[in-house]
């Protein structure tokens, strides 16, 4: 990936500095485009290396790590952009996953101050939660917690050991479940179950890639949602799940799943994975005082049309901005971002220099 | 330009194997090209959607029907539409095979890619391939696209471990 696929290297300088607060895929966007404008960016990200999602949670049969490294470099060598990795800026003070990773923190009202502007671009580093009993065992792990892991481990840089697991259990419909699911059975596990609460014709993920996955031997069980973890000695055992139909639609126009009682089953698991979704973590937390009222109920950014917090020299995008999205959507908010951001800088040069 | 000198042939191929979906390409095209974006994804049932664009092709139909010489190839190879010569009658979308040429409401011509030529004269590549995260554009001479496709394929059948 040429992230700065508008230039080959930086010809000019604007003299306006930019600090990007998230290296994934809209970061990362945004930044090839900011050098290419002439502006010098310095990237943070509280992950050990760049890509966000791209590196640590969609699997390398998807997209190689060289083709995220080789865009990263090109942005290092020929732009002079510096990567902060392992470095965590947040307002106030939050856990999202991946945090203990972070070995340096920033605060980011610091770089609101140090620099021209700010981008967030921090993505969806939350999971939801099953909300039943028992989840808290050790073995319950979310499929972002599960993908990360994995991936440190390939990558060398895990610290501590990576669950053991012969029989899996992945809760949800979505892409995630779906790469949780086969990164499960790549890494040999002997059973895999993938349970979603509505069936294959509303699944997220869509039909054909739940049919690859069933052609490759997990096993798919639709219409059935967890109702308990069954836990023994801290552990999880067991998943015991309850039988759904679907009735009318909900909001989101899809038909509601709807318990049917006394249709509880339980599925034998040494690993459960909660791929039921991920949330926004923008980098400011509850007690960052008057910047908290720009973050939604949902945790996402809320910013105005051209992507800025109004009044302030920060923007934001991507995930963080719209939710769990694909690369192409968060790539698109990180290039509009950019755009306004270096609107913005060209202005304020244009009335310096008079 | 075309018929002058000697002019190359530029092929597009997207591996669909590899590509899955995530409309990198149609949003970085739509991104620079203010008629875009030329490559775009389609749903084409179960949830699958996949991306589609000119293949740029060596004995391209669209090059051949136009009326008025306004379909062209660039020096490079690439097929495009030159503006000023365009009626807007759309031969060239009954022509391509794969439906490729648009009709655009404000310029009243064909509309299509032209592999980013912009970025080509300043020696970069589309900007589909160059942000592609699964490499799944290519484009290049003939020979250069059949060897890499061919190599993609044998890495498929033939596993060498883990790398």
């Amino acid at each position: 990936m040429k992230f700065a696929f508008l230039c080959k290297e930086r010809t000019r300088s604007s003299g306006a500095k930019v600090a990007v607060v998230g290296a994934g895929p809209a970061g990362l966007a945004a930044t090839g485009y900011l050098v290419c404008r002439g502006h010098e960016v310095d990237v943070y990200d509280k992950l050990p290396l760049p890509g966000g999602m791209m590196t640590f949670a969609i699997p390398k049969y998807r997209i190689p790590l060289d083709a995220v490294m080789e865009g990263v470099e090109d942005l290092q060598k020929n732009f002079g952009v510096k990567f902060y990795l392992s470095t965590k800026v947040v307002c106030g003070e939050r856990h999202d996953e991946g945090d203990e990773l972070a070995r340096n923190n920033v605060d980011l009202t610091k770089l609101v101050e140090g620099y021209n502007a700010v981008l967030i671009a921090t993505g969806t580093w939350r999971s939801r939660r099953l909300g039943v009993p028992g989840e808290d065992a050790e073995n319950v792990v979310s499929a972002l917690e599960f993908l990360l892991k994995l991936n440190l481990g390939r990558l060398g840089l895990l610290e501590g050991k990576l669950w053991s697991f012969r029989r899996v259990v992945v809760v949800g419909g979505g892409l995630s479940a779906i790469d949780a699911a086969e990164e499960s059975l790549l890494s040999g596990a002997q059973e895999v179950y993938l349970v979603y609460r509505r069936t294959i014709k509303e699944a997220p993920a869509g039909e054909y890639e739940i049919d690859r996955l069933i052609r490759l031997g997990v096993r798919w069980i639709e219409l059935a949602a967890p109702k308990s973890i069954v836990v023994e000695n801290g552990r999880a055992r067991a998943v015991e799940f309850q039988r759904m139909k679907l009735g009318e639609p909900d909001e989101t126009g899809r038909p509601r799943p709807v318990p049917i009682p006394g249709s509880e089953f339980t599925l034998e698991a040494d690993l459960v994975i909660a791929a039921i979704g991920e949330i926004p973590t923008p980098p400011l937390a509850p007690n960052c005082g008057d910047l908290v009222k720009y973050v939604g109920k949902d945790g996402r950014v809320l910013v105005d049309r051209g992507y800025r917090i109004p009044g302030t020299n920060i923007f934001a995008a991507g995930d963080v901005v719209t939710g769990p999205s694909k690369i192409g959507q968060a790539t698109k908010q990180g290039l509009e971002a950019a755009r306004e951001i270096d609107r913005l800088l060209s202005a304020k040069i244009l009335v310096t220099a008079r | 330009m075309s018929g002058v000198g000697r002019v190359g042939v530029l092929l597009r191929a997207i591996d669909y194997s590899k590509c899955m979906g995530c409309e990198t390409c149609e949003v970085v095209c739509g991104f620079i090209h203010e008629l875009g974006p030329f490559i775009r994804l389609y749903e084409i049932g179960g949830g699958v959607r996949r991306p589609i664009s000119c293949f740029h092709c060596s004995r391209a139909p669209c090059v051949e029907v136009c009326p008025t010489g306004a379909m062209r190839r660039d020096s490079q190879g690439a097929v495009y539409v030159e503006f000023s010569r365009c009626i807007g009658c759309m031969a060239c979308l009954y022509a391509c095979p794969f439906g490729i040429p648009d009709y655009s409401p404000t310029t009243k011509t064909s509309v299509k890619c032209d592999l980013c030529s912009d970025l080509r004269r300043e020696g970069l590549t589309a900007a589909c391939v160059a942000m592609c995260p699964t490499r799944a554009i290519i484009i290049g001479e003939p020979r250069a696209i059949g060897d890499e496709m061919k190599r993609r394929a044998l890495l498929r059948v033939v596993h060498l471990g883990d790398t």
